[in-house]
């Protein structure tokens, strides 16, 4: 186990390299210039000649992209462009914000989601499990935007009993939380039911009813832990994707994360904050995949990394 | 069943949150930097406005008064301007701000000037340019007259110099700056800084000892806040004190909060800025039938929900220079089409019209096309992000060029001289890379002239001139509409984006 957390730990060099390279290639061919976003717009033609001078923009692509892997190498992501800040510290000074939201986004989908695939996958076809499919259909196609503004707009303008946005205490969270989760809701609802379904007719559980095992324990030691496997796989898929900043979310929600740090960096063509927050962020997906990776053996002795 | 959900709400009111106390503003996105040698974009000036005092500033209405400085007069040739300074100002450390301070702040601030910031409003004077390109190391045109006055030498006469001292690149910071000076301000205006937890809060307290005497209420927080309908969601919750009403909400807000609803017209122009050099535009017959195809009052209305003042020149209402008996060019497909026929080009014209990627901006080109397509021009819409859209129309690729311009000083000059004059052609300002020695002569005098008749009257007669010569298809100049929450007092809002110092504003119970 050791020897593959500490293989997959060295591929990070070269996968990270790899996002460093297409990162600087993509945004060299892309269109815009960022040092009209760094004097404002009415700079005039001497001014952005001296600036594009001492940023080296007009240095061949290779030799730009040797500085920066250098760079990278001794641990600086060097500085934005825009606000003069070390992009590893604005990134470091969002990052909590983000996994907070991922986290709470996360808790309330495994538990709605699993409590909603498990009531179908017992007694399909009652009203509990036709509600259940009818809210993962609607989570599943309802887009985030949408679902976050009509929440705002009955919690905190209609209701008056949630902020509609902001960072703070929990009561923050639940607006941003339950639209980034919803989706992960439905998904696991019925990733939950089908596996569950599946599980509770195998042999195993047979065997546990025949011994007289209880109904619940059946449902939840022996059929649930059987079907975990391609449950962990989508909260795995979709707490890295959440990690990596959730830039609609975050946005309707005044959520300070890195999502809208990256989202900040593309409008005003800042490249150094761009390319840093990417391979900051491919890191933490990268992670987070390894993470799920190593729970399917903590879920399923099956499965063994050698 | 009945009792969990009785509790969920029962929590869920009891969790309501409460709504802080003092002054609630937003912005919709982080400043670049509190510090003023950095300023770009509007919240940073906005932030610097409340933070820092310059020696000019400028009041809620765009009138220019005292602020460091408790006057100014000019010499006979306008090179020389003197200010005299105020006295026992102090920064929010318990420094003096002297002589040196504002010598070091101008001299800090151009010497930051590779790093990108507004230095331009720095460089009429003598000298500057030379710090800015070559770090010389004094500012030659300060000179110290004594402990309460000095003089700036420009390296031309400037009317305006006294304006641009009000800018945001122009405020008096301590020498030297602490360390991390961008991040934890000291200035000497009335608000000190408190914290800033970046895109999300930045919460400031009064300066008890500010000259003009302390603000009303004791905080101000500054939420970022960058969704349009999220700001109107928090302002209806109670938790902003006042909002801007985006266009498409016109009528509703109109029909639910009449009351706490303020209008004025902004001292912005929209425009579709015309290439006056890419073949068949050069034609001015050309571009005034593009003005007479557009139906610039039926898109008013349409997209903008008549937000806005029709536009028969460049200088918006409000400004010396405008000319409200000007009649504008008239829809008139019949006579769009005669000058064309006139031109040569009855029905093979086809240009590109450029725009940024903002909604209304693609209603407003959609309307244009299809306008035009009446008269017989073909239209293709490019859209691009704003930085990419200006560059083409900097470099002169972009036939059409949709755009708005938004004053840095409330004066007729700062919509002429930058817009029209040749030496800004492109990335100056004038897209419309429009050359005309008559036109030149007259934008470069209204800089200089010393008598303020004399100023109005040449930029009546080049805002006309402007208007026959048409490198624009003129738009409207858009109405502002903001709400303020029935328990605050005192807010306006402020015709440019540095006259709002939240000193005057409070909250009644």
């Amino acid at each position: 186990m050791i020897r593959y957390v500490a293989l997959r730990l060295a591929l990070l060099i070269p996968t990270l390299l790899g996002v460093l390279a297409i990162t600087f290639a993509l945004l060299s061919l892309a269109p815009g210039d960022p040092v009209t976003a760094i004097l404002g717009e009415r700079a005039d033609s001497a001014a952005i000649t001296r600036v594009r001078t001492e940023l080296h923009l007009d240095d061949p692509l290779y030799l730009r992209f040797g500085h920066y892997v250098a760079d990278v190498a001794t641990g600086h992501l060097g500085r934005s462009y825009i606000t003069h800040r070390p992009i590893a510290r604005e990134l470091i000074q969002r990052f909590p914000a983000t996994l907070k939201l991922a986290t709470a986004a996360m808790s309330i989908a495994i538990v709605l989601g699993l409590l909603i695939g498990i009531l179908g996958a017992i007694e399909p076809g009652s009203f509990a499990d036709r509600i259940g499919t009818l809210a993962a259909y609607l989570g599943i196609s309802f887009p985030v935007y949408w679902v976050g503004l009509l929440l705002i707009l009955l919690f905190a303008v209609v209701l008056r009993v949630l902020p509609p946005s902001g960072y703070g205490g929990a009561i923050f969270l639940i607006l941003p939380a339950a639209t980034l989760g919803m989706r992960s809701i439905a998904m696991l609802a019925r990733m939950t039911r089908a596996s569950m379904q599946e599980s509770l007719q195998s042999d195993l559980v047979r065997t546990a009813r025949s011994k007289g095992v209880t109904e619940r324990a059946v449902v939840l030691r022996h059929a649930l832990r059987n079907a975990l496997l391609p449950i962990i796989t989508v909260i795995g898929l979709d707490f890295g994707a959440y990690l990596t900043g959730s830039i609609l979310t975050e946005t309707i929600f005044s959520w300070p994360g890195v999502g809208r740090y990256v989202l900040t960096a593309i409008d005003k063509r800042d490249l150094p904050a761009i390319q840093g927050s990417i391979l900051f962020l491919s890191l933490v997906f990268v992670i987070a995949n390894l993470v799920t990776d190593l729970c399917y053996a903590a879920a399923d002795p099956r499965v063994a990394y050698d | 069943m009945r009792r969990s959900a009785i509790l969920l709400i029962l929590l869920l009111l009891a969790c309501r949150s409460g709504i802080p106390a003092g002054l609630k503003y937003y912005w919709n996105s982080d400043p670049r930097s509190l510090d003023p040698a950095l300023s770009t974009d509007v919240p940073t000036g906005e932030a610097v406005t409340l933070l820092f005092d310059n020696l000019t500033e400028f009041d809620t209405e765009g009138r220019l008064v005292p602020g460091l400085a408790t006057g100014w007069s000019a010499s006979t040739n306008g090179m020389t301007w003197t200010f005299r300074l105020r006295r026992g100002v102090t920064f929010h450390n318990g420094a003096a701000v002297d002589v040196a301070a504002i010598y070091g702040s101008l001299r800090r601030a151009l010497r930051m000037g590779k790093q990108g910031g507004r230095v331009w409003p720095l460089l009429p004077i003598d000298g500057a340019a030379a710090v800015v390109d070559s770090g010389a190391p004094d500012l030659r045109g300060f000179r110290t007259i004594n402990d309460s006055t000095i003089a700036f030498t420009l390296t031309r006469p400037l009317n305006i110099f006294p304006k641009l001292l009000a800018m945001p690149v122009a405020a008096i910071v301590p020498t030297p700056v602490p360390d991390d000076f961008g991040e934890a301000p000291i200035g000497s205006g009335p608000w000190q800084f408190v914290s800033w937890s970046h895109d999300d809060l930045l919460v400031f307290a009064r300066n008890e000892h500010y000259w003009r005497g302390p603000a009303l209420a004791d905080t101000l927080r500054v939420r970022i806040i960058p969704e349009v309908f999220t700001q109107g969601a928090e302002y209806e919750s109670g938790r902003l004190s006042v909002v801007e009403i985006p266009g498409g909400e016109t009528e509703r807000w109109q029909g639910t909060h009449r009351a706490e609803l303020q209008q004025r017209t902004a001292i912005r122009a929209w425009y579709v800025a015309i290439n006056t050099r890419r073949g068949p535009l050069a034609d001015v017959r050309i571009r005034q039938a593009l003005n007479h195809a557009v139906n610039i009052p039926a898109i008013l209305e349409r997209v903008m929900h008549n937000r806005g003042t029709l536009a028969a020149g460049s200088i918006p209402p409000g400004l010396d220079g405008y000319d409200a008996t000007r009649p504008r060019y008239a829809y008139d497909p019949d006579l769009a089409r005669k000058l064309l026929r006139e031109a040569g080009h009855a029905d093979d014209l086809h240009f590109e019209l450029w725009r940024s990627p903002r909604a209304e901006f693609a209603r407003i080109a959609q309307a244009i096309q299809a306008d035009l397509e009446k008269v017989g021009i073909t239209i293709d819409i490019v859209e691009r992000d704003a930085a990419t859209a200006r560059a083409a129309a900097r470099s002169g690729k972009a036939d059409l060029f949709l755009a708005d311009w938004y004053a840095d000083y409330p004066d007729g000059e700062n919509f002429t001289y930058p817009l029209f004059h040749s030496s800004n052609a492109g990335t100056g300002g004038n897209y419309a890379f429009l050359k005309e020695a008559v036109l030149d002569s007259l934008l470069v005098r209204t800089r200089t002239t010393t008598d303020s008749n004399e100023k109005v009257q040449l930029l009546r007669r080049i805002d006309a001139r402007v208007f026959d010569l048409a490198p624009w298809i003129f738009c409207w100049f858009p109405t502002d509409m903001w709400a303020m929450r029935p328990d605050v007092r005192g807010w306006s809002y402020p015709l440019v984006f540095t006259g709002q110092r939240w000193t005057g504003v409070s909250t009644v119970p």
